[in-house]
């Protein structure tokens, strides 16, 4: 349910990028989060579509960069990049840090006309 | 078609007004935590006791934020602790700008411990911060020692754990050494207590803890 909040935020960005009239139309925005961050793309698709109905950004496609969780291993000492959430090693099962994957959702770009 | 570079957090203006709470809270030397779980995990009895545990050390307000109704900021109220109810009117977490609008009520001089009850939710409010200390994150027994694994940003956010309803241990089916194996997994400095906010045990662990965290910043 957080989405139309991040999506609300998301809309207020690009109305300042906008600066009352530098571009017509939002073709592509893009976004990057981990994947341990609690986002779920479709939720946010579908808050997105609501909400800026009316505005520069309707009909624009999201797409998404979403980053893997990363996991370092305190037997053997290296990194592995895995689906999701685990706190075993995938190459030598010891025990595991998780440190990457819960990154913020981030605006990186967007295509405009 | 051209392109515009961004790169810019979402969330940059919930951070803008969650620094300026924060700004605001070390001026008047407030201690803020801002407490999480999901719904029915005992927030409401762990501020209670919390309020009953250390109400003779500090001068203490509450803020609690609810979908809709009173009957939280009821209870804390009964305790004679200034309490703001923030009723989000659907939204799923309280952020930087609900608790903004809520300080007016409370007479900031004379507090030295604010307490913010977050929306019973294990997802949204891990992301938004109000300008609060540490995030105290609360999970009990029945919900099963799994929730690390399905819910891992509010672990990592978190300062501190407490595992609450413990009296539960002997009827649910709760892995302790799972529960706190993953949480570390996500998070290796979080404290965790393991408490029963219903019979106390444990509790005073805790009780010490938030204590401490409390003295030391208002000595530095």
């Amino acid at each position: 349910m957080h989405e139309l909040s991040l999506v609300q935020s998301l809309l207020d960005i690009i109305e300042e990028y906008r600066d009352g009239g530098k571009f017509r139309k939002v073709n592509t925005v893009r976004l990057s989060f981990g994947r341990l961050g609690g986002i779920e793309p479709a939720a946010l698709r579908f808050a997105f579509d609501v909400a800026s109905r009316g505005m520069p950004a309707e009909g624009a496609a999201l797409e998404f960069d979403i980053l893997p969780v990363i996991v370092s291993c305190l037997d053997c000492g290296r990194d592995s990049t895995v689906d999701g959430f685990t706190s075993q090693c995938p190459l030598c099962g010891g025990d595991v840090l998780v440190t990457g994957g819960n990154e913020e959702l981030r605006f990186l770009e967007m295509d405009v006309d | 078609m051209t392109t515009v570079q961004v790169v810019k957090d979402i969330l940059d203006a919930n951070e803008r007004i969650a620094r300026e709470n924060r700004r605001l809270f070390d001026e008047k030397n407030i201690y803020v935590f801002n407490l999480m779980s999901s719904p029915g995990a005992g927030k409401t009895t762990l501020v209670e006791r919390t309020i009953e545990a250390l109400r003779d050390r500090f001068r203490m307000a509450v803020i609690e934020g609810d979908i809709q109704d009173t009957c939280d900021a009821d209870r804390v109220a009964r305790h004679g602790i200034p309490v703001v109810q923030i009723n989000t009117g659907g939204a799923c977490h309280i952020d930087g700008n609900m608790v903004r609008d809520a300080l007016p009520a409370l007479d900031l001089d004379n507090v030295d411990l604010l307490i913010c009850e977050n929306v019973g939710n294990l997802v949204c409010p891990a992301e938004f911060r109000i300008g609060e200390n540490v995030k105290i994150m609360l999970l009990s027994t029945p919900e099963g020692s799994d929730k690390p694994a399905k819910y891992p940003l509010m672990f990592q956010e978190s300062a501190a754990l407490i595992l609450n309803k413990i009296d539960l241990l002997p009827y649910v089916d709760f892995d302790m050494a799972k529960a706190r194996k993953d949480a570390l997994t996500l998070n290796p400095k979080l404290e965790i207590f393991p408490v029963s906010c219903k019979t106390g045990e444990g509790f005073d662990a805790w009780a010490r803890w938030i204590e401490r965290q409390v003295e030391e910043f208002r000595k530095s």
